[in-house]
């Protein structure tokens, strides 16, 4: 079994990795379109949390990166509404640009660290300890994200943001302006991700280019991970349960890493455990379907 | 429900049956058993560099005394996701094992930040200062020391300048992504603008843009440098046709690159450096504090040249150099 | 309150496909106007209401709604001024949302109230009051996902939807066609009583032309994108549906061999 220090940092980097999921759970759940921004807004967030963290503003810098990953939400919107152009490419495409763009943010440096001291982390640990301090900032991050989003999605607004990605036909012919609600709706998700980059950033003292490959898959299967928990406990996935799924799940996710770790996989095999984890997770709605179909039978033969 | 977690179970249980079979050098892992040492081996990702430095540490501390009989060794490798370093190296840490070798920027750093107790032995992390491990590689003030691949851009210089005078323009390529690359480009961009050559860069994201991107910069320019890359490391069989086609010598940074049809370097044997970091976590584990452990380079670079590559853009290479150097390329 | 001038849509120009859709319409609503369309099919009664209500835009000719000209107006702020029922009874609503949020989509998006938490009590009683005088038992169902309700049901909270605040035009495109006999008769009966306790100036496409003649003050007959019958008043209500067939043969020289049309006359 894994250790208990094991077990604690898998809640912790679950909690900082959850904001990225209730990103997702925005653009994914909520607004029904697959948004592969995630991988480069990921990074975005990191590299702008530390660029501004180098620069004397730490936390500054964490709402920063938050703007930067509506931004990039907002061009992800922009080619799919005006430009017409498919959300999985609008997605690549805004993904692809940001590796650039996130190049140029960390001056050009592939890797760009910072010290303890420079690390809102351990700026917190002075208040409560160093070693409460990755639990309790992570989540206070994820617990405030969770009550944002949900208060969000109940204003006027986030009510027609709900029902563009219910049905959009129905948004179209009322005077909602589908576009609108869209864009509003990719620019939170993507500042969600990358407010989880940018603490990451400051977790782990540091920022690197390719931090975000993979992002997307791990955040969707983390997503329904959560709902399937949640929907043993609850009759219907409200919003709350919606954004708590994506919390829960981020955190069983992470719990699975460490476990299949201690299984001791040969060390190149991970990548295919993750990917039966994430197939499983996928197929699960299908699976339980044909289990119902197949009790059926069993009861029509009887 | 239950049957979903049941299913699971065993989807799991045969993909440990599946693993276990497979690793050689894999070790359940159970806590201390008898008194044995326990090292954690972690790298970013499989890579012809990062695995032979691991490949040659573990045999260099089989054969310092300390191998298998003496010490567990749980080898990992995050998989080229950085989300997994962070795991692996909590999962070190709840293990509590003696010492974490962490081969990699990237893998150094999240070692580092998830301990401050446990030694850290780096290797291949070119610029250790830079990457905030240390603050003064003479006298590490944290838990990281460990080994350098930085590589005397000075002397590919001055082999250039022996070895093929004529070369007034260097070209210089390094992936955007590997920070060791680009740091080592940039140290020799300025050697070699000291040395009076004009010089010009190109950089890459990925490798399928290799073999257009050596194309255009072979165009301008009278020779090519690439330092420790892994991404270019890979397909040097592309780059090196470039430089055949084109007839330019393509100076490299590390041996493996020559091998594989580069030109000539003064550069880095990655076993020897894997080597060396096994001295050093032995005498680390033999009491030495941390702080007293400077951050080592490797003290001898060998000088490599490919035969058949010279003779096919046409350089000769002086007796004087050949005697000293490893000929490659039969 | 509706105005329309020499409207004209022709689709697929200079293509083998090429059909002219609506063929310099003129037509004139008044405010409190009921008017029914009928025509067969492909006679442009879609496709006038898509131009009115700016799904896409005509080639030629103008339309004013209340004075304002909203020819080239985009579809989402006519929205805010005209309601809009279509035949499929899930294209009204989301189904994932309660039907305590959809009436709040609508009703908060009419009412411009932009900020502020969920669905105040004063709101919640509200809906209740005016869900109940559907008299489908959906003032207890507050709380439920649209999604689990029948199509008359949907479709119904749909018209609540579009009237809460009262739209200048309402357009109902054969909202119930899809649904069964019994139902349908309950959601025109309730149409008929929302749309005349507001006075809503509305315009009702349907296939059954006995309901074109019995609800509502005027009807209009469509053929080749034009206007070929309109009749209110006395001549109304004298028309019997074999009459009116005739009139159709007459008008437009051709037998109105429409099966659904001649299959729902009772």
């Amino acid at each position: 079994m894994m250790s208990m220090f094991s077990f604690l940092s898998s809640i912790e980097l679950g909690l900082i990795y959850s904001l990225m999921v209730l990103g997702l759970f925005l653009s994914y759940r909520i607004l029904n379109i697959p948004d592969l921004t995630v991988d480069g807004s990921f990074t975005l967030g990191a590299a702008v949390a530390v660029s501004c963290t180098l620069a004397g503003h730490p936390v500054l810098g964490i709402l920063a990166a938050g703007a930067a990953g509506a931004m990039a939400g907002l061009v992800t919107a922009f080619l799919q509404t005006k430009m017409k152009i498919q959300p999985i490419l609008a997605g690549i495409i805004t993904m692809t640009a940001l590796y650039s763009i996130n190049l140029m943010v960390m001056d050009n440096k592939a890797n760009l660290p910072i010290t303890q001291d420079e690390s809102i982390y351990y700026a917190f640990g002075q208040l409560v300890g160093k070693n409460l301090q990755g639990m309790l900032l992570s989540g206070l991050a994820a617990a405030l994200l969770v009550i944002i989003v949900v208060l969000f999605l109940s204003t006027p607004l986030g009510l027609s943001v709900r029902a563009t990605g219910d049905n959009e036909d129905m948004v179209r012919s009322s005077s909602i302006n589908a576009n609108f609600t869209k864009s509003v709706g990719l620019a939170a998700a993507n500042a969600c991700v990358s407010l989880s980059g940018a603490l990451i950033a400051h977790y782990n003292c540091y920022a690197e280019v390719r931090m975000g490959i993979g992002m997307v898959v791990i955040g969707l299967a983390s997503l329904i991970i959560g709902e399937i928990v949640v929907e043993i406990f609850v009759k219907r996935l409200t919003i709350l349960a919606g954004a708590i799924a994506a919390v829960v799940g981020s955190v069983i996710y992470r719990l699975i890493i460490a476990q299949a770790l201690e299984l001791n996989f040969s060390a190149s095999s991970l990548k295919l455990i993750t990917a039966l984890i994430v197939a499983l997770a996928m197929s699960y709605p299908a699976i339980k379907e044909s289990r119902k179909m197949a009790k059926i039978r069993k009861a029509g033969r009887a | 429900m239950k049957k979903f977690m049941s299913v699971m179970m065993a989807g799991m249980m045969m993909a440990t049956m599946a693993g276990c079979s497979n690793g050689t050098e894999q070790k359940s892992g159970s806590a201390d058993s008898a008194g044995k040492l326990q090292i954690g081996v972690v790298q970013i990702m499989e890579h012809t560099s990062l695995d032979t430095i691991r490949e040659s540490f573990l045999a260099e501390m089989e054969s310092l005394g300390y191998g298998e009989d003496k010490v567990e060794f749980d080898i990992q490798n995050a998989q080229g996701e950085q989300t997994n370093l962070s795991s692996i190296c909590k999962k070190f840490v709840g293990d509590n094992v003696d010492m974490i070798v962490a081969i990699a920027t990237p893998t150094a750093q999240a070692a580092a930040a998830s301990t401050s107790d446990i030694p850290i032995v780096f290797s291949a992390v070119t610029d250790p200062v830079e990457a905030k491990l240390v603050a003064d590689p003479e006298h590490p003030d944290k838990n990281l020391t460990g080994t350098s691949d930085a590589i005397p851009v000075d002397e590919v210089m001055q082999l250039c300048q022996k070895l093929t005078p004529d070369v007034k323009k260097i070209g210089f390529m390094y992936t955007t992504s590997e920070i060791n690359s680009q740091v080592t480009a940039e140290k020799a961009i300025q050697e070699a603008e000291k040395m009076g050559y004009e010089t010009q860069l190109m950089t890459i994201s990925e490798v399928s843009e290799l073999q257009q991107a050596a194309q255009s910069l072979a165009q301008n320019v009278d020779a090519i440098y690439v330092p420790i890359d892994n991404t270019i490391a890979q397909a040097m069989k592309v780059l090196a046709q470039v430089g055949l086609d084109y007839k330019i010598p393509i100076y490299t940074g590390a041996d493996s690159m020559v091998q594989d049809g580069g030109f000539a370097t003064v550069g880095i044997e990655y076993d020897k450096l894997g080597q060396q970091t096994a001295k050093m976590a032995k005498s680390i584990l033999e009491g030495t504090p941390v702080s007293e452990v400077p951050v080592e380079t490797l003290d001898e670079f060998g000088t490599f040249i490919n035969k058949s590559t010279a003779e096919a853009i046409g350089v000769e290479i002086p007796a004087e150099i050949a005697d000293n150097a490893t000929l490659m390329g039969e | 309150m509706l105005e329309i001038k020499n409207l004209t849509k022709t689709f697929y120009p200079g293509t083998v496909n090429e059909k002219l859709a609506m063929d310099h319409l003129n037509l004139q609503v008044n405010p409190g106007d009921f008017v029914t369309i009928i025509g067969s099919n492909g006679a442009g009664k879609s496709t006038l209401f898509n131009l009115i209500a700016g799904s896409f835009f005509p080639d030629e000719g103008r339309i004013r709604l209340d004075g304002t000209d909203i020819t080239f107006l985009p579809e989402y702020q006519r929205a805010r001024m005209i309601g809009r029922i279509f035949q499929d009874p899930m294209k009204g609503t989301a189904p994932s949302m309660t039907v305590e949020e959809n009436m709040a989509l609508s009703y908060l998006r009419s009412k411009q109230r932009h900020f502020g938490f969920g669905i105040s009590k004063k709101e919640r009683s509200f809906f209740q009051e005016q869900l109940a005088r559907l008299d489908l038992g959906l003032e207890d169902r507050l709380d439920s996902p649209i999604g689990l309700l029948s199509g008359g049901q949907r479709q119904a909270i749909t018209l609540l939807m579009c009237t809460m605040v009262t739209p200048k035009l309402l357009l109902l495109d054969e909202h119930t066609a899809a649904l069964d006999p019994a139902t349908a008769e309950k959601v025109l009966e309730i149409t008929k009583q929302v749309v005349g306790d507001n006075k809503i100036t509305t315009m009702m496409i349907t296939h059954n032309i006995s309901s074109a003649l019995k609800v509502g003050n005027r009807t209009i007959m469509m053929s080749g994108g034009r206007v070929i019958l309109d009749i209110s008043g006395e001549e109304r209500s004298r028309m019997t549906v074999p009459q009116l067939m005739e009139r159709f043969k007459k008008e437009s020289r051709q037998e109105l061999n429409n099966d659904r049309m001649l299959l729902s006359e009772n």
